[in-house]
């Protein structure tokens, strides 16, 4: 019997100093050096960063734009929590920054309903929230001292201006144009947005036909599957309007696997959101035709917002974050040069 | 009569035993959870010393201790049930759909809640019991029919915006004496969610089921040995289907807590769930042969699993791939020790 | 006639008739729905090769992947008596090994770092490691199979994406995709040569290896087996390294689909439709005597039920409904107690056909 709870003993020992020594070996492995208890350094300004997850290369550009400007050479100290694409997640994490006492915290809210009462406690803790990238809808503005982003509708309006103008140098803006959609996560503000902003030019003309709109996930495995079921269940396709490059991506994948072309030239127009590098390269081989810029990088903007309420300055609400589009009429390799992601 | 009396005393010897494993087991996770909180609060400090830290975690996971509550149950029979998750996924989708789309009222839903979850319980339970089919498969149908019919009811997740529903959900319970300072200096009262109270009620409901009435230790006859059992006069069959019926119910009361926690119906939500539920009553000394379990332990298995996270998110550390890497070592461990404790006993 | 009843038994009576019956309702239903199902075109790709497409195109694409994965997880579920439910988790695992030795530690290579059959066989053996890590929880541990699988099923996706620190790797070499896709040149899509190829190692070891005596022995009875002289935790634990093995040539299918890998998506749920092919293949959940070929057919008839639904627009989130539906139906139908009662009831029908 004794032998028995013995031995348990020592594995329970094992146990915690096995994992007490992942704990301390990997926290100090860590690219942001982590000190136990944070709060106790008055110097440093402490951040609370709730981000969405890592589902696509824009999100990563996003994460790694904060990270690399809130370090602790800047006098910042950066508590990131990726939420895995759940909402719960990161209201728990708001929750943990409030309880944690951190300065400030930067949520990239996942929809756009549900957040009252964790911002009603953050605002009862003194603590100023910024929102970023994606929108919520609140009775009560008081609740985030501001919000940086872009303007998702515009960027729809863009692409379907664009549209309107290619169609014109082609001599097809009379003829019947089929159009598929592939969505971003619903309820989002960007597939909100790029949807709705895209619908406003949809709506001048007659002639061009909505035939579906699915729901891609902002993934490219996703973007794939419901590119695949497009091909099969619709003849004809003139143009494919993807929220994401990533879903881009997946989608011409199914394009060519079926045997047909896209692009400048191809069987079918490709509109794109998001402008990362890898797009920007498949429109040099000819596959997309235009990707309309949603800038990642708000990381320095709100560092530069942070200073300035540190210095007991108001900001704006809503600033916007500046944008443009590339396609095929464009020097890309010049502008590959330029891009940072 | 004689013989039957002999037969109980050696059964009853026999549930010593058990139970005296059960105890240790139980232990065990006692004490491996307090030693992980203290080296939580010892590393971190700062938030984690704050009493609502404890709390929070209990209001993140009231609803996984009633899921784990009804597994456990099954599970000391001999049973499983994966079918968990996908009924709380149904089930906030189908309260959501009512209580928006139909202009529901929030009792009704609840009502709703129950039923889903006893309508699989019923199903799957005689599927199981009178008709001698497999429960894994079973209950792997019953996750697959829960998954895709909740798709099938609504298509797009949403937030519910009825506002009795929101006002029952932001609903606090204050814990007395509990509270802490915050940030600005004011005293904040330390508070729990309502699903918490719910999941306290279940848990101690089941434990004084389990060990204080016929029915609840006929649970543990079962799943130790179902032929001594039959022997015993207890009827196998009715036991196992009761055992499937209120694990269905529970994932009913646990699905609405579920609701009431996020608030708003999608396909992914409670996805894993059964899996969590599994790893919480095995950590807790629960044993999937049958037979021995404990619903303290089980309590504890969860508030464990929900430490881990916690720390591995404050540590900084990516708490996407981390936090299933340390849940995955904890579940081994204690799988080791089970056997280790299994095969002792066996010797002996 | 007691020979036709014979014969006719005999064929109800062959573990291959429950798979091939469902086959063939499904083929009558879309028969009757819609023949068009049935088109085979023969079409050229983007890149000028000619390949077939169509639904039965689809059908043998796709359920390759789960062919493949169901001869493993047989194995498995006969000799150990329980399932393994981390294979989607090892998919990604084996899948971002893959991805890891071809790219090195740049996410977007231009040429491979190592040649592709390297690559595979790196991706093998971790797969084999893994499975040799259940089979000893299953076979030394004394462990129920789903539990001690349920511990990869937990981490195993973590662990792939921290293989490749979290990043997705594209791979832009087209002869990559070769394995997921089209040879240039051959119309029928490379998985189905690669199930085929797995089924005749398969077929060749069952037949000429003592695999399948020593499987179902210990499947049958692990004492007696004992006994006789093998050794029930080495062959539990083979069969766990033999379903690596599926694991990692579909991992190679898989990836090299996409030429990239999606941690949390890639090989979701495909646990469920293996272990699905395996009791639809009649064979036995709690392990022992197995008909290799019914599973395999089982996994081509799941795909076929999948593509079907696929055509009536159902989304591909409402299809586990569907597939429960089917599970239950079977193995309701096939429950002994039920099978007992339409015996009983066949028999009271007789007796009053006779009177």
């Amino acid at each position: 019997m004794i032998k028995k709870y013995v031995m348990i003993f020592i594995v329970v020992l094992a146990v915690s100093a096995g994992a007490g020594w992942v704990f301390f070996g990997c926290a100090f492995e860590e690219e942001i050096s982590h000190d136990p208890a944070p709060c106790e350094e008055e110097d440093y300004i402490v951040i609370g960063l709730s981000q969405i997850g890592s589902e696509s290369d824009w999100r990563n550009a996003n994460t790694e734009s904060f990270k690399s400007v809130f370090t602790a050479g800047n006098g910042y100290y950066l508590l990131y929590e990726d939420a895995q694409q759940k909402q719960e997640n990161q209201l728990k994490a708001v929750r943990d920054f409030i309880l944690q006492e951190v300065d400030y915290i930067i949520l990239d809210p996942i929809v756009e309903t549900g957040w009252d009462t964790v911002l009603m406690e953050a605002a009862d803790a003194g603590i100023p929230v910024i929102l970023v990238d994606r929108q919520i809808l609140l009775e009560n503005d008081e609740l985030y001292t501001c919000w940086v982003g872009s303007n998702f509708r515009e960027e729809g309006r863009a692409a379907g201006r664009w549209l309107e103008d290619y169609l014109k140098l082609q001599s097809r803006e009379n003829k019947e144009i089929r159009i598929v959609t592939l969505q971003g996560t619903p309820e989002s503000s960007a597939q909100i947005g790029r949807t709705s902003g895209f619908a406003d030019v949809l709506s001048e003309h007659d002639n061009w036909n909505m035939l579906d709109k699915r729901n891609g996930e902002f993934t490219q495995a996703k973007g794939q599957e419901v590119m695949r079921d497009f091909l099969k269940l619709y003849e004809d396709i003139d143009v494919v309007v993807s929220e994401n490059d990533n879903m881009t991506f997946g989608a011409i994948e199914a394009i060519e696997a079926a045997g047909k072309t896209c692009g400048p030239g191809g069987d079918m127009i490709i509109l794109s959101f998001d402008a990362v590098r890898a797009a920007i390269q498949f429109m040099q081989a000819g596959k997309i035709n235009a990707v309309f810029e949603c800038n990642p990088l708000l990381g320095p903007k709100v560092a530069e917002i942070i200073e300035r309420l540190e210095a007991g300055e108001q900001v704006e609400k809503i600033q916007y974050i500046e944008e443009t589009y590339f396609d095929t009429s464009m020097d890309l390799e010049k502008i590959l040069k330029e891009r940072v992601y | 009569m004689s013989k039957n009396q002999a037969s109980a005393a050696g059964s009853f010897r026999d549930k010593l035993k058990n139970l005296t494993d059960t105890n240790l087991l139980l232990a065990i996770t006692i004490i491996v959870f307090f030693l992980m909180y203290l080296g939580a609060v010892i590393f971190q400090g700062g938030g984690f010393l704050k009493p609502q830290a404890f709390f929070n975690i209990l209001s993140a996971n009231a609803a996984l201790v009633i899921l784990s509550c009804g597994l456990s149950l099954v599970m000391i029979t001999g049973g499983i049930d994966i079918s968990v998750g996908g009924v709380t996924a149904l089930i906030s989708m189908c309260c959501a759909v009512y209580l928006d789309f139909h202009g529901g009222n929030v009792m009704t839903s609840a009502v709703i809640a129950l039923a889903i979850g006893l309508g699989f319980g019923l199903f799957q339970g005689f599927l199981v019991a009178y008709l001698d089919i497999q429960p894994f498969i079973v209950t792997l149908a019953g996750m697959f029919f829960a998954r895709g019919l909740t798709t099938i009811v609504n298509t797009k997740p949403f937030n519910v915006a009825n506002e009795a529903f929101t006002k029952l959900k932001m609903t606090r319970v204050t814990v007395p004496f509990m509270g802490s300072v915050n940030k600005r200096g004011i005293y904040v009262d330390a508070y729990v969610e309502i699903g918490v109270a719910v999941a306290v009620l279940v848990v101690i409901l089941m434990f004084c089921f389990l060990r204080w009435t016929k029915l609840g230790r006929s649970f543990y006859a079962v799943g130790g040995n179902a032929q001594s059992a039959l022997m015993l006069g207890i009827n196998v069959k009715r036991t196992r289907f009761i055992s499937h019926v209120l694990c269905g119910l529970l994932a009913g009361i646990g699905g609405f807590v579920y609701f009431l926690h996020v608030g708003s119906g999608s396909a992914s939500h409670a996805a894993g769930a059964e899996m969590d539920a599994i790893a919480s009553s095995i950590i807790g000394g629960t044993m999937l042969t049958g037979g021995v379990g404990n619903i303290a332990g089980t309590f504890f298995g969860v508030l464990s699993l929900g430490t881990i996270q916690n720390i591995v998110s404050s540590a900084g550390l990516d708490q996407a791939w981390w936090s299933g890497i340390t849940r995955a070592v904890m579940l081994c461990l204690f799988l080791v020790i089970q056997s280790v404790v299994m095969a002792r006993k066996k010797k002996a | 006639m007691k020979k036709e009843n014979s014969i006719f038994m005999k064929i109800v009576r062959n573990q291959c008739f429950i798979p091939l019956m469902a086959l063939l309702l499904l083929v009558v239903f879309n028969l009757i729905a819609d023949p068009g199902f049935f088109k085979i075109t023969l079409a050229d790709n983007s890149a000028g090769n000619p390949i077939l497409s169509g639904f039965l195109i689809t059908i043998l694409d796709s359920g390759s992947e789960l062919a493949i994965l169901a001869i493993g997880m047989t194995l498995v579920t006969a000799a150990s008596g329980g399932q393994d439910i981390s294979v989607g988790a090892a998919v990604a695992i084996a899948g971002s090994v893959l991805l890891r030795v071809l790219c090195g530690t740049n996410s977007r290579p231009e040429t491979l770092q190592a040649p592709i059959i390297a690559a595979f066989l790196v991706s093998c053996v971790a797969a084999m490691l893994f499975g040799a890590f259940n089979g000893v929880l299953v076979a030394y541990f004394k462990i129920q199979p789903m539990i001690a699988t349920l511990i990869l099923y937990t981490a195993g996706r973590s662990i792939a994406a921290w293989i490749n620190n979290n990043e997705l790797p594209v791979i832009s070499e087209p002869s990559f995709k070769y394995f997921g896709e089209f040879i240039p040149g051959i119309p029928i899509p490379t998985p189905f040569f690669i199930a085929v190829a797995c089924m005749i190692v398969t077929a060749l070891a069952l037949k000429f290896t003592n695999l399948r005596l020593y499987t179902q022995a210990v499947g049958i009875n692990q004492s007696s087996s004992r006994l006789n002289g093998l050794n029930p935790a080495v062959i539990k634990v083979m069969s766990f390294v033999i379903l690596g093995v599926c694991v990692a040539v579909v991992a190679l299918i898989k990836v090299s689909r996409i030429a990239t890998i999606n941690y949390s998506v890639i090989a979701k749920d495909i646990e469920m439709d293996a272990i699905l092919a395996v009791a639809l293949g009649g064979n036995a959940l709690s392990g022992g005597r197995f008909n290799m070929a019914a599973s395999i057919i089982g996994a081509y008839v799941i795909q076929f039920l999948t593509t079907t639904l696929y055509k009536f627009k159902v989304q591909s989130d409402a299809l586990p409904a569907y597939k429960a539906v089917v599970v239950i139906v079977l193995v309701v139908v096939s429950a002994p107690v039920v099978r007992e009662w339409f015996a009983g009831f066949s028999k009271k029908f007789m007796k009053r056909e006779a009177a």
